[in-house]
């Protein structure tokens, strides 16, 4: 079936220990869809795209790519078949170069072969972390940490990007700057699902987005109708 | 000055076997945060199979550290898989794993009393006693011999860790496991290899050390101890790092010697005062905290 969405969430419970944090939770991103989870702290966002990526298990429920549910797979597999997420504080190696921390990016097989041009790629992206080759992934900025991370990911050769909020803790410019080549990405034909906590900014670029609370789905639309919605606008754009 | 060259040499020569023996210790630690206590029961483990190759089969203990180390490998992947695997990590898992660790260890020992008694063996090979004039002093070839494959082993790692994406991967799980995960790394796996890595650096250690010196079951504690010294002194896993730190305590042990009347039973210690020092100073390492650079 040529409708069948990339990435489908359906009905997962996850928690830790003994905290539920998703309950029954559901989403789609259709193919080349900039998708955006909206929600205040501790809605359950970034678990979402932790048990997407298979780093938790939900207790219920599957996580389907292309058709295929994941439940049975290790999350390490998740990178060959096209997933990568850009974790929430980057989570970069900090002690390798950044050039390292790049080419780590494209460990998996299908990637591997590709590494020299996909590197040519994400610094023409990011001509910083090229200045920056040498040097600890560490001692960089947020800024640039932000781009290393991102570029790691697209190394990878990913189909569907997760963002954990890429622009936390950082300055107004570089926030447009990241926001600019998230659109320029998605112009390119990648399938992004973004977690945000610049509600504007994020509803800006996205076609749809997904409003979670306590771990559901509270409401869900395209960009333009959860912009619009008054109860959106009340409790999290302040208008 | 004649005898400080001396000093100066038989330093360096026992500072490359003391690198190649600390490394694999540092190496597990570094990447699995677990102390592998049984390190000094690779260490004699590679002594009795140099020794058993040697005076079974005439194999020259220099042509056995390829194979042995190559067994000691699969052997400390099988371990791995079978044991270590099951552990709980980090501060959680410490008590445990040291534990377990030990108990290997002592089984170890035991099996090796067991089997060649605790008398004392030596490795004889026809140039064990062989020396030539190194700037005027006199040098063991056997010693010449073991810090050329220590420094060639030392070197293979810096490449493995530093070119390959396997090692850049072992460094990476060192600091971020979950990050490796997401990128498709088989933390798991890594976790394996680390561990066979070390234990076949402690083998080629352990045989080394048997073409210099008698050994019995009980070898490895020592050698397990002075281990310890050289990774707090030198950090985890920097191969420099270690080198530098390994000249340190060999310097440590081989100067006194040269003071007139100074007991020789006290060498051994000396190391350790250097690491009290050393915590007490500088607990991060002569090299600050540096994991795997």
């Amino acid at each position: 079936m040529s409708t069948e969405p990339l990435l489908e969430v359906r009905g997962i419970d996850a928690g830790y220990g003994d905290v539920q944090v998703l309950s029954g939770l559901s989403l789609k991103v259709e193919e080349k869809e900039i998708v955006t989870l909206l929600g205040s702290n501790g809605a359950g966002k970034t678990t979402t795209l932790r048990c997407i990526m298979g780093v938790v298990r939900p207790r219920t429920g599957e996580v389907i790519f292309r058709g295929q549910p994941l439940s049975a797979q290790p999350a390490s597999e998740r990178a060959g078949q096209g997933m990568a997420l850009v974790p929430e504080g980057r989570e970069l190696w900090p002690q390798l170069t950044v050039r390292e921390n790049l080419e780590l990016g494209a460990y998996h097989q299908r990637a591997r072969a590709r590494a020299a041009q996909n590197l040519e790629r994400v610094h023409q992206l990011f001509p910083r972390l090229l200045e920056r080759k040498s040097q600890m992934a560490g001692s960089l900025s947020g800024g640039e940490q932000q781009m290393a991370a991102i570029g790691r990911a697209l190394m990878s050769e990913p189909s569907l990007l997760l963002l954990d909020e890429p622009s936390l803790g950082l300055a107004p410019i570089v926030v447009e700057q990241m926001f600019e080549v998230i659109r320029s990405l998605h112009q390119g034909g990648m399938t992004i699902l973004l977690v945000e906590q610049n509600l504007q900014a994020a509803l800006e670029i996205a076609t749809r987005g997904y409003v979670i609370e306590t771990g559901q789905v509270k409401l869900t639309g395209t960009a333009e109708q959860l912009r619009n919605d008054p109860k959106i606008r009340a409790a999290y754009l302040g208008l | 000055m004649e005898r400080f060259l001396e000093l100066v040499i038989a330093s360096v020569l026992l500072a490359g076997l003391y690198a190649t023996m600390a490394y694999g210790l540092g190496l597990i630690y570094g990447v699995l945060r677990i102390v592998n206590l049984n390190h000094g029961g690779m260490i004699m483990a590679g002594a009795y199979a140099g020794w058993y190759l040697h005076s079974e089969f005439g194999i020259d203990p220099y042509l056995a550290l390829l194979p042995v180390g190559t067994v000691a490998f699969l052997v400390g992947m099988g371990m791995y898989r079978l044991l270590v695997h099951r552990l709980p990590r980090g501060a959680a898992g410490g008590v445990q794993s040291l534990l377990l660790l030990f108990g290997v260890w002592l089984v170890m020992r035991n099996i090796a009393y067991l089997l060649f008694t605790g008398n004392d063996q030596t490795v004889h090979t026809t140039y064990a006693t062989r020396a030539i004039t190194l700037a005027g002093a006199q040098v063991s070839v056997n010693r010449l011999a073991v810090f050329g494959v220590a420094l060639a082993t030392l070197g293979i790692l810096h490449i493995l860790l530093t070119k390959t994406y396997f090692g850049k991967a072992l460094r990476a799980v060192a600091q971020n496991p979950e990050s490796c995960t997401l990128q498709g790394i088989r933390v798991d796996r890594i976790y394996a290899l680390t561990f066979g890595l070390g234990t076949a650096l402690a083998s080629v250690a352990g045989l080394l050390g048997a073409t210099l010196f008698p050994f019995n079951p009980s070898f490895g504690a020592a050698e397990l101890l002075k281990s310890f010294v050289v990774v707090v002194l030198g950090g985890l896993g920097s191969v420099a790092g270690t080198a530098i730190a390994a000249l340190i305590l060999a310097a440590v042990e081989v100067f006194p010697t040269a003071i007139p009347g100074f007991p020789t039973y006290l060498t051994a210690a000396l190391g350790f005062v250097l690491l009290v020092l050393v915590l007490v100073l500088r607990p991060g390492g002569l090299f600050g905290q540096r994991v795997l650079g």
